[in-house]
């Protein structure tokens, strides 16, 4: 069993563990971490309930070894509140009813939190273009995209009077 | 009617605050903050990890199993095989006196019927280690002769998949009601269409997985599954292992989406708890994608052929049809290879008053994996098949496809009505709901720009209208009317403490429908609390009453009527306590914000906390051999119910790519009193969502050797946010004569019938070519074959 010394930065905070060199970060996360948020739903790479952030950039955590964020920064949902209460995206998807089951909402709000930074889609279609990287079978979307629309349109006007 | 309280009232339960409203809900945050824990994220101490090895062939005997070389590999613990493995076999526990059992072993012994099949189980110190060593286990087959579809089961020399079932049918059955040959030979017109409909993978994004504790010091079997019904497993595992039924405990802890194939007993489940008690070790067992498409129940494939004779005004006069269900290779524990046959077959005349209607069904064994329930069993393909076929009546006849609906319907000044099948309608809005369906989707508008639209133009617009009504409020007695007999209740209890807060809890477990939000409201406006002073627990056998689970839109019915009922008795007993504290007759009093007053002096008061402190604490309050318990547990087996509604889909083809593209989608609900609105959206867009998969994107397919091709969410499609339309929902309000709170049961109707409208939208827009549907789903090669465009399959 081959092993490594794998250091990082998870949410916000410098990590360590010695890990099995073909563990995927999402295992890795799960089991040697304890963040078992970041959830698994098919293993390759199509629903993206695992989707975390390395870096910034939104990514599949079942599609990387965890050996291969050596010395990056890694977000996970369990980043998104420090205190317990919801953040400004986690409390959008709740008023919105953009969740039932939970089991892709990690993911999802990872993919969201990325797109967020410098979203700026034309109409619903384009919004759902860029969030068909993440599968939900209990929603139909439509509060996922209704959640996503009113953040963007929180930011634009929150510029526009900036 | 006005209850104690003065509180309008709906049907015997107390409405104030929470029913009805828009209530956000209280499980949302441990599911944002990555707080909810699914069985997956579950682990104990010495936990060990559990691999299976699945045949590779789809029908064939087992020679040899040679554990060792598995066993020798790192961390390996133990390899079990069929030999080993001495549990019962599944059978399903349906109470039905002609048909066969096909016990299903935990680990295949002699035998295997289809590719996925367990044939070992290799137990080691990891997840990794154990599938490593999965790969170690040999396994001797002798290929058998493979039934991979309807017509090689049926071949007069097809081989048996069980040896017990001569022609490989499972069941044969028919049903007769009113003088259907008669009407045929003098119709004025007979039209008929057969429809081979899709098998689907139910898809939760959560596969399933159990945890098994089992501890030799005490006996206790501690199991944590990802299931609907931790009561029927808890009772199902305790036969087949043998194992006291006291002394197991099943545990559902957060499940990521159910839609029916978590409702069944799975050999998996038996493996691991077998293994645990045999090892005295925590086991787990998490299934992969691959696994979950291979393994976990398939759902809604057969074959329907439907015949209605009408008269010259396009009257329906009787229906004919023959169902024959592909059911794979198990009669599956859940409900049996039945289910899908029976419950198109049961609901066929749906809303349309046709009194004369027979029908055969035959439940086919194949080499395929087993056929258990999916979201709307049964009745997607029947209504499918009914209304593609009421369009193409109207075609036929130059008729308004909605206008020919509404003639042969049944109106809301029918009901009650008996259906040809026995099912007993009790209420609806069905015309009114269509009017407004259409209304909203702008029928008129759509069906003016088609006859002004540029007749040879590649991109061409439909429309579809799919009226339905919808069983819901699964008791005995529409169990019983289904052909299903059992004994269909649920229990809740509900207590009001010590400091005037609430506990309920009930056997109807949430897979993310929301029941602890919707339980919440009906209790807290039961008590006149907050919902945040009610707790709900479920999906514990130890913490909630005995309850049948979750699965045919039971919940909001059954386990919402229970938790009203009790937390109805457990007013009464604060009201009479409250009285007595205030000297005041109860049926003068109100609570409202968790205080208990007299109606018209609000200042005659007293708190919900100073009752409950009095009731468990100030023994003057009791009068001789008085007590007072502020706690209930109630029984509720409700009469059936119907919810109804009508959708519309508005869906753009393009002629030159075969792709389809859905304009519009409009939801007309009613499910009688509404609890939570934002709830009913949510199950109607999700199920809907998931009927746009069945319609146009989601097929399991099979080679000639029983190979599944689309095992993967690469080749089996799901409906992403880009194919999936808004999705604009109305409420209308019937509520149920029949049931505590005028509650109708919901949440299966978006897939039973959205892809019947989403279907007649495409056939609409190709209708110049006569297209003639035979399967589904309506792939971008499907609709281009429809057109002309390519030859027919």
């Amino acid at each position: 069993m081959n092993t490594r010394e794998l250091s990082l930065v998870l949410n916000g905070v410098p990590a360590r563990a010695v890990v099995e060199t073909r563990k995927t970060l999402a295992d890795v996360l799960r089991e040697d971490f304890g963040l078992v948020g970041t959830k698994l739903g098919c293993e390759h790479g199509v629903c993206g309930a695992c989707t975390v952030l390395v870096d910034g950039a939104a990514v599949r955590s079942c599609l990387l070894f965890a050996v291969q964020v050596e010395g990056l920064s890694v977000d996970t949902v369990e980043g998104l509140s420090a205190t317990g209460e919801l953040s400004e995206v986690q409390e959008a998807f709740r008023r919105h009813h953009a969740l039932q089951c939970g089991f892709c909402t990690p993911g999802l709000l990872m993919s969201v939190t990325e797109y967020l930074r410098d979203a700026d889609p034309a109409d619903d279609d384009e919004l759902r273009d860029a969030l068909s990287g993440n599968v939900c079978r209990c929603t139909g979307y439509q509060g996922i995209v209704d959640a996503v629309r009113q953040l963007v349109d929180d930011r634009r006007s929150a510029d526009a009077d900036g | 009617m006005p209850t104690a309280d003065g509180l309008p009232g709906i049907g015997g339960i107390a409405r104030g605050k929470a029913v009805g409203a828009r209530v956000t809900r209280v499980e949302d945050p441990k599911l944002l903050l990555g707080e909810a824990r699914y069985v997956a994220d579950l682990a104990l101490p010495r936990m060990l990890h559990a691999a299976f090895v699945r045949s590779p062939h789809a029908h064939a005997r087992v020679v040899s199993v040679d554990p060792t070389p598995a066993a020798a590999q790192p961390g390996v613990v133990a390899v079990l095989t069929g030999e080993t493995l001495t549990a019962l076999p599944l059978e399903d526990a349906a109470v039905h006196p002609t048909l066969p059992k096909t016990p299903q072993p935990a680990i295949a012994t002699d035998r295997v019927r289809w590719a996925g099949e367990a044939v070992a189980l290799v137990i080691a110190e990891s997840a990794y280690l154990a599938e490593d060593a999965a790969e170690h286990v040999l396994v001797e087959y002798d290929p058998l002769g493979v039934l991979d579809d309807l017509d090689a089961a049926l071949a007069s020399d097809a081989p048996l998949i069980h040896d017990h079932l001569p022609g490989n049918v499972l069941i044969r059955d028919h049903y007769s009601h009113g003088d259907v040959n008669a009407i045929f030979q003098s119709a004025d017109h007979v039209f008929q269409r057969q429809i081979h409909h899709n098998r689907l993978a139910a898809s939760p994004m959560e596969t399933r997985g159990c945890l098994a504790d089992y501890r030799r010091s005490t006996g206790l079997l501690t199991f944590w599954s990802s299931t609907q019904t931790p009561d029927l497993l808890r009772l199902m595992l305790s036969i087949v292992l043998d194992h006291p039924h006291q002394r197991l405990q099943v545990i559902a802890p957060d499940v990521g989406g159910g839609f029916g194939p978590k409702m069944s007993t799975y050999p998996e489940e038996v493996a691991v708890a077998f293994a645990s008690r045999l090892l005295g070790r925590p086991v787990r067992w998490i299934e992969d994608r691959r696994e979950h498409m291979l393994t976990t129940n398939h759902a809604k494939e057969q074959r329907i052929d439907l015949s209605i004779a009408a008269n010259a005004d396009g009257r329906f006069l009787a229906f004919r049809a023959r169902y024959v269900s592909d059911s794979g290779a198990y009669s599956f524990n859940s409900a049996t290879a039945l289910i899908e046959p029976q419950l198109a077959a049961g609901l066929m005349p749906g809303i349309y008053d046709v009194q004369a209607y027979e029908y055969e069904l035959l439940a086919v064994m194949t080499n395929k994996t087993p056929i258990g329930p999916y979201r709307g069993v049964g009745w997607t393909a029947g209504h499918t098949t009914r209304e593609v076929l009421i369009d193409e009546i109207a075609r036929e006849l130059g008729a308004d496809p909605t206008e020919l609906r509404l003639a042969n319907m049944i109106r809301a000044d029918m009901l009650p009505y008996r259906s040809a099948t026995g099912l007993e309608y009790d209420s609806g809005s069905n015309e009114r709901a269509v009017a407004k369906a259409v209304e909203a989707a702008g029928y008129d508008a759509v069906r003016r720009a088609q006859r002004e639209a540029d007749p040879t133009a590649d991109r061409r617009v439909g429309i579809g209208v799919s009226p339905y009504v919808e069983p819901t409020a699964y008791g005995t007695e529409i169990a019983e009317q289904s052909g299903y007999p059992y004994s269909s209740h649920d229990n809740a209890t509900v207590t009001v403490g010590p400091t005037g807060t609430v506990r309920v809890s009930v056997g109807v477990c949430s897979q993310g429908q929301g029941h602890q939000t919707t339980f919440a409201q009906l209790a807290a406006d039961a008590l006149g609390v907050s919902v945040g002073d009610v707790e709900v627990v479920a999906g514990d056998t130890e913490r909630a009453p005995f309850g049948l689970g979750t699965y045919a839109s039971r919940g909001a019915v059954i386990g919402g009527g229970a938790v009203a009922l009790a937390a109805t008795q457990v007013r009464s007993r604060i009201l009479k306590l409250g009285g007595d504290l205030l000297e005041a007759a109860p049926e003068d009093l109100r609570i409202e914000d968790s205080i208990i007053s007299v109606i018209g002096s609000p200042d005659v008061s007293i708190s919900l906390a100073d009752v409950a402190g009095a009731a468990y604490f100030d023994p003057a309050v009791r009068g001789p051999g008085e007590e007072f318990v502020l706690s209930a547990m109630s029984f509720y087996d409700p009469r059936p119910t119907f919810s109804n509604g009508c959708f519309v889909a508005v869906a753009e083809v393009d002629l030159d790519t075969g792709g389809v593209r859905i304009l519009r989608f409009v939801a007309v609900e009613d499910c009688g009193t509404v609890l939570n609105p934002m709830i009913v959206e949510g199950q109607v867009r999700g199920a809907v969502a998931q009927g746009v998969g069945a319609a146009l994107l989601e097929g399991l397919v099979y080679d000639g050797d029983g190979q599944l091709l689309t095992a993967s969410f690469m080749d089996y499609l799901l409906p992403l946010a880009s194919d999936v339309p808004a999705i604009e929902v109305h409420h209308m309000e019937t509520p149920s004569p029949r049931t505590v709170g005028g509650i109708k049961g919901m949440g299966e109707s978006g897939l039973m019938a959205s892809p019947a409208a989403i279907i007649n939208a495409v056939l609409d827009a190709v209708s110049p070519y006569d297209p003639a549907l035979v399967e589904l789903p309506l792939t971008p090669e499907g609709v281009l074959r429809l057109a002309g465009r390519l030859p027919a399959s």
